[in-house]
This record gives structure tokens, C-alpha cells and sequence, in this order.
């Protein structure tokens, strides 16, 4: 696939769905602003720094999981059928249009991640860099699990879907609490192992994606 | 030298989901330059007989060559011969056509110049055809084609998207006979 195509698909799915992507930039700015931000007064510095990491963690990584699994699902035919046809019709291999056509919501979804981060950041409670990676990684891996269903019906959609939630779920508890099992390693085994997670779960859900799109 | 191999051939093709036979058993082929119209029951049997037609769904059981390519196992080589026209109008609205030759020249690779200057001269071919209508047709035949499909397309049309194939073959399934007889060779309806 040459980069020409690549960006032509990313750039006319990412123009279909302005409307989309400003609505949900609009919710992530309104959620990040209005999340509770204060956590009880706590006196261990372990409980008080998982409790901090809870709250960090939370919002952005299930409300823009949540954001990218919407912006996913609405990439499934019929929406756009113009660009269902044209891509479809097109002389490129299943893997090489799962990653074109995945792109997209994975660049909505980071815009609203970003846009969620800068309304936490205002208001004076946002994520360090390095911890909002981990929400980052969560949320391309739910949005490129939950791509999956698009390509599917009945119950393998519906189980795409459950996966996209529970890949959320599970990064969530790996970042914020993997870490009490192991207290000299500081927050490495937090982060790593929600890191190795997400990379491992979205390249199996684009493989999934590209296979799903090669059997039609 | 004269290719003979025939752009389009199913032999028992047929297209069955969730138990509901969408598409017969269909036996045809279309030669180079030839015009075959099909008349089918229904909607959904007319798309996606035009799909499996244009390597864009497989069939469930039976067989379809687009050149001397299965679908099944060289689909990219398909496209590149056969080219799709869906029933629906291009929605302008939401793309405009300059944009949209531009979007199909670059999934087909082709040089953006050479693209514009054919789709002028194709657009020119397809005479009073509404916009919406000409541009799925002229985005189709700008590669060059081997075989055209097209899924119930205009009959009051159907002289000015014949000159513009020119002697690309064109294949077109129908749900009425008296369209059907205005793109081509009429099969027998299908139950």
C-alpha cells in the first residue's frame, strides 16, 4: 500500500466523521473539567499513591475508551457507504486496509484523549506525562479491539464489544493496582506490564481486524 | 494478439447468509467488450451478484474467475480488473467531486493529472448524467478496467455509460427485464 492511499483513506474517514470527532473532543473537555479530582485524607504513602493513580487513571482511560469504542463502531458500513465501496473496492490487501481504516479512530481517539488531559490539566489535577501514556495505550487498544466488531454480526460483534470494555477494565486494574504486589520495583511493574498489555492486545485486534476484512 | 480469456465467469456460484439463499446457483460469463445484463428477484440478489461479480463478497459454494483470478485466493488482482458501481448515488454533500477523483486516483495509485484529464473526458462521454450518478461510473473506469459492474444502474442512461466503457465489458444485474434489455443480452429470470 503506498502512503498516498494510507493518508487518503485516514484523512476522507477523519473528514466524514468532523462532526464525530468535535462532539466527542466536546464531551472529554466537559468530563475532564467536571471529574472529582479530590481523594480522602490518607496517611500511607502506598495507599495514597494508588488512590492518586486511581483518580488520575480513571476518567481518561474508561470515558475515552469509551470515546474511541463509539468512534470504532461508527466506522462500520453503511454510515459511509461511498468510502465502504471505494475502499473496499480497491486493489489493497486486508492487512493493509485494517491499518489504513484503524488509523482513523485512533487518531479521534487521541484527540480526545488529548483534549481530556488539557481540561484536567486547567483545572489543576492532570496525569503526569508518563501515566497518561498508560491511558493513551488503553485507549487504542479498546478502540482497535472494539474495530473488530465492524466487520462482524451477531454474536462475534457482540463479543468484540465485550472485549473492547474489558480490555478498559483490565488495563485499568494493571496500571493502577499491579503495582502493590510488587512495592521495591517502584512503578515499573505498573507500567510495564499495562504497557505490554495494550501493545499485545491492539496488535492481535489488528490482525483480528485485517483477517476479518481479507475473509469478506 | 487477442486475449480470449473471458473477463468474468461463475460456474454455480451462489451466496447463502444465515440460512437464506441471497443469491442462486449462477452460471455466466462475459467476454472482452461484451454487455450482459442480468435480471434477478430481488435488491439484495441484484447487489450482491454485482458484488461477487466485482470480487467485493465471495460466494458461499460454486466458482468466479475475474480474468483467470479467483477472488478467493488473489482478490487484489481482481480489483485491479474489475471495477464496482453501486446502486446508490455519490452523496455530494458530503464529498465533492473534484475531491472524490482525487480520493480514488490515490487507492488506485494512479498519477492525479492523468486522472482528472480522464475523468473530464469520461464525464464529457456520460453527456447529461446527474453528477451524482456520472461520478461513481467515471471514478470506476478510471483505472482501466477489464470488466465493469454495475449494481441496477440508470436505465434512462444506460447508451451514455455504455459509450463511456467503451470496449471495457460491462456486466449488470437488474430487477426489471424491460432495464435489463437496455444494457445488454437478457438472462432468464432467476428464482
Amino acid at each position: 500500500m503506498t502512503r498516498r492511499a494510507f493518508s487518503a483513506i485516514v484523512a476522507e474517514r477523519l473528514r466524514a466523521e468532523k462532526r464525530t470527532i468535535a462532539f466527542a473532543c466536546a464531551t472529554a473537555a466537559i468530563v475532564g473539567f467536571i471529574q472529582p479530582h479530590g481523594i480522602a485524607g490518607i496517611t500511607d504513602p502506598q495507599v495514597a499513591d494508588t488512590a492518586t493513580r486511581s483518580v488520575w487513571l480513571a476518567g481518561p482511560m474508561f470515558f475515552c475508551s469509551a470515546i474511541g469504542i463509539a468512534i470504532a463502531l461508527a466506522q462500520g458500513p453503511g454510515r459511509h457507504a461511498y468510502l465502504d465501496v471505494s475502499e473496499s473496492s480497491a486493489p489493497l490487501f486486508g492487512r493493509e486496509l485494517a491499518r489504513a481504516k484503524a488509523a482513523a479512530p485512533a487518531v479521534a481517539a487521541l484527540l480526545a484523549a488529548l483534549v481530556y488531559w488539557l481540561a484536567q490539566y486547567l483545572t489543576g489535577f492532570a496525569a503526569p506525562p508518563t501515566f497518561f501514556i498508560l491511558a493513551l495505550a488503553c485507549v487504542f487498544a479498546a478502540t482497535l479491539v472494539a474495530l473488530g466488531a465492524t466487520a462482524r454480526r451477531g454474536n462475534p460483534r457482540a463479543l468484540r464489544i465485550a472485549l473492547a470494555a474489558g480490555t478498559t477494565a483490565i488495563a485499568y486494574l494493571l496500571a493502577v493496582y499491579a503495582d502493590m504486589f510488587a512495592t521495591r520495583a517502584g512503578d515499573a511493574i505498573g507500567v510495564g506490564t499495562e504497557l505490554a498489555f495494550c501493545i499485545l492486545v491492539g496488535f492481535l485486534a489488528l490482525r483480528d481486524y485485517g483477517e476479518a476484512l481479507a475473509a469478506r | 494478439m487477442i486475449d480470449s480469456t473471458p473477463c468474468l465467469r461463475m460456474r454455480d456460484a451462489a451466496f447463502t447468509l444465515d440460512a437464506v439463499k441471497v443469491v442462486p446457483p449462477t452460471t455466466l460469463a462475459v467476454g472482452a467488450g461484451e454487455h450482459l445484463a442480468r435480471v434477478c428477484g430481488g435488491p439484495e440478489h441484484a447487489s450482491t451478484l454485482a458484488m461477487m461479480a466485482a470480487a467485493l463478497t465471495r460466494p458461499t459454494s460454486g466458482a468466479v474467475l475475474v480474468g483467470e483470478y479467483d477472488p478467493r485466493v488473489q482478490p487484489v488482482h481482481c480489483k485491479r480488473l474489475a471495477a464496482f458501481v453501486p446502486h446508490d448515488p455519490l452523496p455530494l454533500a458530503q464529498i465533492g467531486v473534484e475531491r472524490f477523483i482525487e480520493y480514488r486516483a490515490a487507492l488506485w495509485n494512479l498519477d492525479i493529472h492523468a486522472a482528472r484529464a480522464r475523468a473530464a473526458l469520461l464525464l464529457e462521454r456520460l453527456g447529461s448524467m446527474h453528477e451524482s450518478f456520472a461520478y461513481p461510473i467515471v471514478a470506476a473506469l478510471l483505472p482501466f478496467p477489464r470488466v465493469l459492474v454495475l449494481d441496477r444502474p440508470q436505465p434512462a442512461y444506460a447508451d451514455e455509460i455504455l459509450a463511456a466503457a467503451g470496449p471495457c465489458a460491462v456486466f449488470s444485474t437488474h430487477v426489471e427485464a424491460a432495464t435489463a434489455d437496455r444494457f445488454g443480452r437478457q438472462e432468464p429470470v432467476l428464482a
